[in-house]
């Protein structure tokens, strides 16, 4: 794992919105089309597949996201420490997915970095630069969309009411984090 | 500005998306026999017309899949929009 020093270490707070980086978060990316695979990923982490598109599905601990008709993105809850060892899951996966050619599963819990953003205001701080209309994917709990904010590619998961976690390419994370503290300060 | 239905993740701005030039271009399945012409005529001549064309796009923002269109290049209607594989659902 990467020793990774946040541009934000605390939370950015701001009147009803709250902006925290959080790391480190497990996060695996899974691929496959083969039925087995399905059953293979419900048996071993105890969570169904989401097949419908734009939606999640989780369990106590983990969360996993659609993110096209034969990718998924699973990520934990709680972050990684030397109790919760991240190859666990990842070695886990890999032996009954991987191994027998089901389908791949790939540790990128260095590639993307979660942000969560809390409060009243999260979906105005969204549409300042943001295509998509988040008109429907407020309404239901545990939706998932990939689109471009601020022209970076991001995975936003809403995971409760004005809670969601946002998920950007780690070496976006700065800018990003420096264009919603600006973005944020102006409302 | 233009707002695509994908496929698979329902509808989207079109800022999301890419286009992947004009679809339905079969590969010569013998292309050592083809003269310079002819493979050219395959890589590179395209069609641009004013009218209802079939485009390949892509959905490079959101689930990266590849996808076909049937759209009106004169005010970017889209007539149709279908998976690859599958054949125009208008002519």
């Amino acid at each position: 794992m990467l020793s990774y020093n946040s541009v934000v270490n605390d939370s950015i707070k701001y009147n009803d919105l709250t902006i925290s980086v959080v790391e480190s978060i497990t996060k695996i990316n899974l691929r496959g089309k083969k039925r087995d695979f399905i059953t293979k990923i419900g048996k071993s982490i105890s969570i169904l597949l989401p097949t419908e598109s734009n939606t999640s599905s989780n369990n106590e601990d983990l969360n996993l996201l659609w993110l096209s008709p034969d990718e998924w993105m699973l990520y934990e809850n709680e972050k990684i420490n030397s109790e919760n060892d991240i190859y666990n899951l990842e070695d886990e996966l890999f032996k009954e997915i991987s191994k027998i050619n089901y389908g791949s599963v790939t540790n990128i819990t260095d590639h993307w970095v979660m942000i969560n953003l809390k409060g009243q205001k999260v979906y105005e701080l969204l549409s300042t630069s943001c295509p998509f209309d988040f008109k429907n994917f407020k309404q239901n709990k545990g939706s998932v969309v990939q689109t471009i904010f601020n022209h970076i590619d991001v995975i936003i998961h809403h995971k409760k009411s004005n809670d969601l976690n946002l998920f950007v390419r780690r070496s976006f994370c700065d800018h990003l984090l420096s264009w919603m503290r600006d973005a944020a300060s102006r409302m | 500005m233009f707002l695509i239905n994908c496929p698979y993740c329902g509808e989207r701005d079109q800022s999301e998306f890419s286009s992947g030039g004009e679809a339905h271009i079969v590969r010569p399945k013998q292309p050592k026999e083809l003269s310079d012409d002819q493979w050219a005529e395959f890589l590179f001549m395209r069609k641009n017309i004013k009218g209802v064309q079939f485009e390949r796009w892509n959905h490079a923002h959101g689930c990266r899949k590849w996808f076909n269109m049937a759209r009106d290049t004169s005010n970017d209607k889209i007539h149709a929009v279908y998976k690859m594989g599958e054949k125009p659902p208008i002519k």
